[in-house]
């Protein structure tokens, strides 16, 4: 048994060793938290922006871009501030943008702001073969020192929105590595960009906007778990968080659920079964196609419920695309958890019970499959309380959970589970606009409503964006007709998830916008308000 | 001279043979990825695609080189990939081999630290058990090995992150370098601190192999002949050891612990995510759920290369063993 001996000294001597680094490392540890803080943020709020900081290629367009500034930017209620803007108007036929420019604006390299910079950045954005989608600009005129004319192809109010979402880049200092080391006129300069890790910025000191409180800020690009547990160990101010962490407690910090538009809801084909040979697909739904089947499912089930029992209560009713922002018609909200009322329905329209308690009409039965995103388990628990609802009401609902791209081949002529929520309303046009019907996912229901069509073109065609939002709330009901669940109810529209943010007890984030479908950065967007309460 | 020839001409027939395979890797990986449900624009795109219009949706396609037939893009990629470019990834927006190079020090780091360490750990671990066959000591390591061969990486990387970072405080929770620190006041110190808890999972994993290798070997090597010559001289114990069994079962075990270049890079995208410990297994995995074909390609070929010089090197120290034996060389 002797030969054991020098194993077992080394053995203990490694076991020693650990011991001690990791006592070392305790000390170091303690040191770290104490330094800094009040004047420093660490946050772990959403992914990494792989492609980078570059906003020409879609870098911040909800939430702050931290390191440009934008033209102009909407405030909470989403009215239109001024930015790098000092005015802007809008020509009589909607074709021409005219904007002028504050002079007192340096970028972080302490170099002026000029209207050039404007000019490359809409050039470089409209060339970008990104999400940044400039289709519509022609071309971008220089007026004078101070002043630029964007012209349209066509008539577009939501142009506006595209101005609130491009930071503005330096002509001087962009590069292909632009991405990687972004100099902008934002309040915050990058420092240091770990990839994969963490993204460290301190405040610019050229900023001329209002200046945060927290001169550095750390964003760490960690696992959802990897960033809990962060949090538990104290490491982290601000944390996003799934909603099955929500129940959890993390000493020190606070649960705060942001609403959002964050939407998921259902698409019930159109139109009646038929096939589209232009496109070569087959389309619509013999059982959905009937309006009263749409109508009685859209009153019949129990949003509250699916937010109680799917979302654990994180989440709120959904009755549109653009709940609660400004475009939305508020008088679309209907009352729903009526189970006799949508029996009602039915039986007036002709539809009787069968032995099975499920509807029938003229030998076909009120039944049909939904299609959900397979890896989705939200949207998978939604679609089935969905179907157990339905029965209630005596409509027969079949689940199937399928890949994307097995759902593309379907969804023209079967209901699926989707989520939008954009903070543009041009989402609603693509949505719901005829010219659209079969276009990828665009009006994948082939909904088509000329009054509808009408006050969209109409929204799009307006000079301010209050005008258009007149237009666009028309296009869900006008009183007679309209897109929403009280007119043609081509959607079922069921919730809108809360964003979770496990939150520092002394950090105050104050009041946020409606969020969109983007979790993380967009929380970003009112940094400059955030304090420190001791 | 007849030796290095050989030499010479087994290097290139394994060479060949690793282009051949290289190829269809390449292949297979393309056809999977080529079959995956994950459209690349949607996932790029997510719920901002009803705010692009068709046109615009068009210029990615363009960008993501999608518009073209599947063979198409291959024999794109290919042509590229023959002259030495590995093309531009989709995601990062940014050349693959410089994403490739940027990750693949920070994983090779952990995996050199763990190889080493599990090589050390699991050698010493074989030879106490298969000294000892049959005793408490030799079951309670096999027992060990055997839960460590059949538990996850994910697993013992987030039981490890509980109990030493969260619980104890004893090390970081993830990352390489400490939150909110600059670079150039990252200490060496630092970095060892962040690199022990994955290296340190990689590592238990990687133990398992090589310590039921090795005890194997050396009971193999108890029941020959020599041995009981030299216990019959009265050798017993660490003297045994260091003199009969050491050298006949140090060779095989590298090569062994070589060869298990495959399961070290497996484990690594494991432990990264766990740590969000910045390496290549995180771009890879990016990169398969978003359907960056250039750059899941390019870290498919350059990971075929790292584990074909793995099982190259274990082959050429077989050979070696191999020619020394021929030569009627005492080992």
């Amino acid at each position: 048994m002797k030969f054991r001996n020098p194993f077992l000294r080394i053995g203990l001597l490694l076991t020693v060793c650990f011991i001690i680094a990791a006592c070392a490392s305790t000390n170091s540890h303690n040191d770290e938290k104490t330094l800094t803080k009040k004047d420093s943020l660490v946050l772990a709020i959403g992914s990494e922006p792989t492609d980078g900081f570059d906003p020409t290629t879609g870098w911040g367009r909800y939430g702050s871009p931290l390191f440009q500034s934008t033209l102009l930017t909407l405030d909470r209620d989403f009215n239109v501030q001024l930015d790098l803007a000092v005015n802007y108007n809008v020509s009589e036929d909607g074709l021409e943008w005219i904007v002028q420019l504050r002079d007192d604006v340096k970028f972080s390299d302490g170099e002026p702001l000029t209207i050039e910079d404007v000019i490359f950045t809409f050039e470089t954005a409209k060339n970008s073969q990104s999400v940044v989608d400039l289709q519509n600009l022609k071309k971008i005129e220089k007026l004078d020192a101070q002043t630029v004319k964007f012209v349209l192809e066509k008539p577009q109010s939501n142009f506006l929105y595209t101005l609130t979402m491009l930071g503005i880049v330096p002509k001087h200092a962009y590069s292909e590595n632009y991405r990687e080391n972004p100099i902008g006129s934002g309040p915050y300069k990058l420092v240091q960009w770990d990839k994969g890790q963490q993204l460290i910025v301190e405040e610019n000191p050229y900023y001329y906007g209002k200046k945060s409180p927290f001169k550095k800020l750390t964003f760490l690009f960690l696992s959802q778990d990897a960033a809990f547990l962060a949090a538990k160990a104290g490491q982290v101010d601000i944390v996003s968080v799934p909603p099955n962490l929500a129940k959890e407690t993390i000493p020190g910090m606070k649960l705060i659920a942001l609403d959002s538009v964050d939407n998921r809801g259902i698409m019930l084909p159109f139109v009646k079964p038929g096939y589209d040979a232009e496109k070569g697909i087959e389309i619509g739904h013999e059982v959905t196609s009937d309006l009263v089947i749409r109508k009685a499912l859209n009153i019949g089930i129990d949003r509250d419920k699916l937010v109680e029992d799917v979302l654990e209560g994180f989440g709120t009713p959904a009755f549109s695309v653009a709940d609660k922002l400004p475009w939305w018609n508020e008088e679309t909200t209907i009352e729903d958890g009526k189970v006799e009322k949508a029996e009602k329905l039915l039986m007036d329209a002709g539809w009787v019970k069968n032995a099975d308690g499920i509807f029938e009409k003229d030998g076909i039965k009120a039944s049909f499959t939904l299609v959900y995103p397979a890896s989705d388990q939200t949207r998978q628990s939604l679609a089935i309380a969905f179907k157990q609802m339905a029965k209630e009401i005596g409509i027969e609902v079949k689940t199937e959970g399928k890949s994307w791209s097995e759902i593309e081949e379907v969804m023209y002529s079967t209901p699926v589970v989707m989520g939008w929520g954009s903070h543009d309303p041009i989402e609603m046009y693509h949505l719901y606009h005829s010219k659209y019907r079969g276009q990828g996912y665009s009006n994948a229901n082939y909904y088509s409503n000329e009054k509808v069509d009408q006050y969209m073109d109409q929204a799009i065609h307006a000079i301010t964006p209050e005008e258009a939002n007149e237009y666009w709330k028309k296009a869900q009901w006008d009183g007679e007709t309209g897109f929403s669940a009280l007119g043609d109810a081509p959607w079922i529209w069921l919730v809108n998830l809360q964003h979770l943010y496990f939150v520092n007890d002394h950090l105050n984030i104050g009041e946020q916008k409606i969020q969109p479908h983007g979790h993380g950065w967009p929380i970003t967007e009112f940094i400059a308000n955030w304090t420190w309460e001791e | 001279m007849l030796q290095i020839l050989n030499i010479g001409k087994f290097i290139l027939f394994r060479t060949i043979k690793f282009i051949i395979l290289l190829f269809a890797v390449i292949v297979c990986s393309f056809l999977l990825v080529s079959y995956s449900p994950v459209d690349p624009i949607q996932s790029y795109l997510g719920a901002e695609m009803m705010v692009v219009r068709e046109e615009q949706r068009e210029e990615i396609a363009e960008y993501f080189g999608v518009n073209e037939s599947k063979t198409e893009q291959f024999f794109h990629w290919l042509t590229m990939f023959l002259h030495g470019d590995l093309g531009t990834s989709l995601l990062y927006r940014q050349e693959v081999i410089v994403v490739i190079q940027e990750r693949f020090l920070a994983s090779f780091a952990l995996m050199a630290i763990s190889w080493i360490v599990s090589g050390i750990f699991g050698y010493v671990l074989g030879v106490i058990a298969g000294m000892n066959e049959g005793t408490m000591i030799d079951k309670a390591i096999k027992s060990f090995c055997f839960i460590l061969a059949s538990t996850p990486a994910f697993w013992i990387g987030i039981l490890l992150l509980i109990v030493f970072s969260l619980w104890l405080g004893w090390f970081p929770i993830g990352l390489s370098m400490p939150i909110g620190m600059l670079a150039e006041e990252v200490t060496v110190w630092d970095r060892l601190k962040h690199i022990i808890l994955p290296a340190l999972t990689l590592s238990i994993i990687g133990i398992s192999n090589i310590t039921l290798h090795t005890r194997q070997k050396v009971m193999d090597i108890l029941e020959s002949e020599f041995i009981r010559f030299a216990r019959a001289k009265g050798e017993e114990g660490f003297r045994l050891f260091a003199r009969h069994i050491f050298r006949n079962t140090l060779f095989p075990a590298i090569s062994v612990h070589f060869a298990s270049f495959g399961e070290l890079f497996g484990g690594v995208i494991l432990a990264e995510q766990v740590f969000s410990y910045p390496g290549l297994g995180q771009a890879i995995v990016q990169a398969g759920l978003n359907s960056d074909v250039p750059l899941l390609l390019g870290i498919v070929a350059f990971s075929a290369l790292f584990v074909f010089i793995g099982n190259l090197l274990a082959d050429l120290l077989y050979y070696f063993i191999d020619l020394r034996i021929k030569n009627g060389e005492t080992i």
